[in-house]
């Protein structure tokens, strides 16, 4: 209470979540100064776009250009499903959802593994008990949907988050069947085969773009299993603050995994002189886990994905490093 | 009994020098958890490194590494601590954690039976496949709940003797058993100068925040 005395801003978020301790409320302060500015310019250019082109099929120059700079926060949910294909998709099963809520017998496995980690989802969030039971509808419902993925731990906090947003049990569920399986699929499968593809795909664009932080980690013995499964299991959901997160999300729906590799890439740009700067594994693994996921870099969203699309990134290299990393056997 | 857990120290309890000489070893040991999801591996640890405990701690996402220091007679030994994700999915980057090991504690939840044959099957899956000569734990975690148990601590004791294991029932809520468990842990494994851990500076940079000069 005493950090938001002195405040303008509450210590609860927006979305409901409490901020931490260690919430930093006067560089908060500062970057919001600004970033009120942005949102208002932004919310007025999405009017004007939104009236022009409400049905936003197809992601022109300047949509992907409004959309890196961030959806509005009132436009977002519908923005989401229009710019990735869930909205077609849906109605083109428009009974799916409703049908997946009345099977008859749920698997009882997947139901316990679903109610085992809800009061585990987001219990520093003060509205969050209330959509419990819509998360584990969505959850249950995909699982059953899918059943070479089923229940995968991560997916709560990408549904949740989903649901925090779009307010809409039957949106989150298309905008996490088309994460699951249109943005990063085989993640969350059984075997998680292109999790650890992509791991090592990350490792391989780290020793290209800064090999002096590669060396560092791999000489700390720190794996990057460790560091960034949980980046690309759930595309940065419960790792960076929210704001940040809804951001790399527009872009996610908008272009694709690339820009999960983006925002992994940047974290380890962004933060080269605190990981270089750690000289053993156990501050190394401190910096990763507690501080670069909440500090003033990634809470300063808009510079953070500024400094994501600065970097050189094709869609080429990712593919044949792909193609690298299976006939290594990752 | 088990100590009460204090934030922040390294709580040893007993066998803590408050003052030790100089002559101390230094020894460090990978020790890994594993066990079965909402068990309260995450929670272990947590009371271990940090002495809290959080009712709804969030699910572990991959693996998480931390790090203890407690002090055993004249040796202060460091664990570093890799948590792993309980899920079954997870399982194909377990290896990477178990690989080189010295130590592991193996949870489950005496509530759930089907925790503890889980449990079971990490411990043959360790004798087949990791370090020939890893000291293995088996935690039956949630003992503040023992008046809902379903695994009897009995049956589990014989199990643990049958293999070769250390065994307690622990509470990562209350604390009980948990700084001892990974005390029997430390002082099970060799110390002297060629043990497999590697030998740490003495006053080499400790970074933990946790870390307390116990043996200094």
């Amino acid at each position: 209470m005493e950090a938001t005395a002195s405040s303008k801003f509450s210590d609860v978020d927006e979305y409901g979540f409490k901020r931490g301790d260690k919430f930093d409320y006067k560089f908060y302060g500062k970057f919001m100064d600004g970033y009120l500015k942005i949102l208002t310019r932004r919310r007025i250019k999405w009017e004007g776009l939104l009236e022009q082109n409400p049905d936003l099929t197809l992601i022109s120059p300047k949509l992907k250009r409004y959309i890196r700079k961030g959806i509005p926060g009132p436009y977002r949910a519908d923005v989401w499903m229009k710019i990735s294909g869930a909205d077609e998709a849906k109605q083109r099963n428009p009974d799916l959802y409703r049908s997946l809520l009345n099977i008859q017998h749920f698997n009882k496995e997947i139901c316990d593994s679903i109610s085992i980690d809800l009061p585990r989802t987001f219990p520093d969030n003060i509205h969050f008990d209330a959509k419990k039971e819509r998360l584990f509808n969505i959850l249950c419902a995909y699982a059953h949907h899918n059943r070479d993925v089923g229940y995968c731990q991560g997916l709560n906090y990408i549904a949740g988050l989903l649901l925090i947003v779009t307010d809409d049990e039957e949106k989150s569920f298309w905008l996490l069947k088309h994460i699951v399986e249109n943005i990063v699929p085989q993640y969350h499968s059984h075997n998680m085969a292109n999790l650890l593809r992509d791991l090592a795909v990350f490792r391989e664009l780290v020793i290209r773009r800064v090999p002096a932080v590669n060396r560092h980690v791999e000489d700390m013995n720190l794996p990057y299993a460790v560091i960034a499964s949980k980046w690309f299991i759930c595309i940065f959901a419960e790792v960076l603050p929210v704001e940040t997160v809804l951001r790399i999300w527009d872009c996610v729906f908008a272009e694709g995994y690339k820009i999960v590799f983006r925002a992994a890439l940047a974290m380890f740009i962004t933060h080269k002189n605190d990981i270089l700067g750690c000289d053993d594994i156990a501050a190394l693994a401190t910096l990763f886990r507690d501080h670069m996921i909440q500090d003033s870099i990634v809470t300063d969203c808009h510079s953070f994905v500024e400094a994501m699309f600065s970097l050189r990134l094709k869609r080429n290299e990712l593919e044949s490093l792909r193609k690298v990393a299976v006939l290594n056997g990752n | 009994m088990a100590t009460a857990p204090r934030s922040g120290g390294s709580g040893s309890g007993a066998a803590q020098r408050p003052n030790g000489t100089s002559q101390n070893k230094s020894c460090q040991f990978k020790l890994v958890l594993l066990g079965e999801s909402a068990v309260g591996k995450s929670s272990l640890v947590l009371r271990f490194v940090k002495g809290q405990f959080h009712e709804y701690q969030e699910s572990t996402i991959g693996a998480a590494f931390l790090t203890q220091t407690i002090c055993i007679e004249d040796t202060v030994v460091k664990f570093e601590i890799w948590d792993t994700a309980g899920q079954e999915r997870y399982h194909s980057l377990a290896p990477m954690y178990y690989r080189g090991a010295q130590a592991a504690i193996v949870v489950y939840d005496i509530q759930n039976q089907d925790s503890f044959q889980r449990a079971k099957t990490w411990v043959k899956e360790l004798h087949k496949q990791a370090s020939p000569n890893i000291v293995i734990a088996l935690a039956g975690n949630k003992a503040d709940l023992s008046n809902i148990r379903v695994v009897e601590f009995d049956e589990a004791k014989q199990y643990a003797e049958e293999n070769g294991l250390l065994f307690m029932e622990t509470s990562a809520k209350t604390g009980m058993n948990v700084n001892d468990i990974f005390l029997a842990i430390a002082k099970k494994l060799p110390k002297n100068d060629n043990n497999p851990g590697t030998v740490i500076k003495p006053n080499g940079n400790e970074s933990t925040q946790t870390t307390n000069n116990c043996c200094k």
